[in-house]
């Protein structure tokens, strides 16, 4: 059985990743899983809603809360613009609708975090089982 | 009404519709401290719970799934409990 090696399984590995990043669950779509990608879809994206209901678009705030940010940011690349746009302080927010709103949208970008990693890794192990090892 | 009307109409209602669900979005909710501010740890719970049994489980089925994220979900409210009270009983004994 033909061997791929690491290096050209590599980008693939990349895509899959990058792709579980830009639209949870599109890694594990790729991946020909379905019901986990449409699971893990709806799930992260109505805690982020939740998240950003309960405490508005505020609580994505790059300048005042930037470790907060870091694991917002793991929801999707397309939270670096509302969170250019909350940056001025626009949308101010304070006590328990700022730290609930930051807690649920950052659970969200983790599980998310989780979730790019295991497509990736499923991404390796289906190489590896299509060249046998 | 025409059928320009009713067009104008319609995109009139839809953009009064998407004023109104990007107005939830741009301000913050009231929420007051009270007993009941620890529910909206059960949501969260759940969350986690679903996304991480669809990354564990070797294949999804609907009964094993439900069966296995419920499990996780009530594991997870459980501890959350013991850590409170365990938090609230030595908050107790070095504020007394």
């Amino acid at each position: 059985m033909a061997r791929i090696s690491k290096t050209s399984r590599l980008p693939f590995i990349l895509i899959v990743g990058l792709l579980a990043w830009l639209v949870p669950g599109a890694g594990h779509f790729v991946l020909k899983e379905k019901t986990r990608s449409i699971i893990i879809f709806v799930t992260i994206a109505v805690t982020f809603c939740v998240g950003i209901y309960i405490g508005s678009i505020g609580v994505i705030d790059p300048v005042g809360a930037t470790p907060w940010y870091v694991a917002q940011i793991m929801n999707s690349p397309m939270v670096a613009a509302l969170g250019y746009l909350t940056a001025n302080g626009s949308y101010p927010v304070y006590g328990w609708p700022n730290e609930i709103g930051q807690i649920y949208t950052s659970t969200a970008g983790l599980l998310n975090l989780l979730c790019i990693v295991n497509a990736a890794y499923l991404a390796y192990m289906r190489g590896t089982e299509t060249t046998g090892g | 009404m025409s059928i320009i009307g009713f067009a104008a109409t319609f995109f009139d209602l839809l953009q009064n519709a998407n004023s109104a669900v990007m107005a939830t979005f741009v301000g913050p909710e009231e929420i007051r401290t009270n007993p009941n501010l620890m529910l909206w740890v059960l949501p969260l719970a759940a969350s986690i719970a679903v996304v991480y049994k669809a990354t564990k489980l070797t294949t999804v089925k609907a009964s094993n799934f439900v069966k296995e994220a419920a499990i996780l979900f009530g594991s997870i409210v459980v501890f959350t409990i013991i850590a409170a009270f365990v938090l609230h009983v030595l908050a107790w004994l070095i504020t007394e």
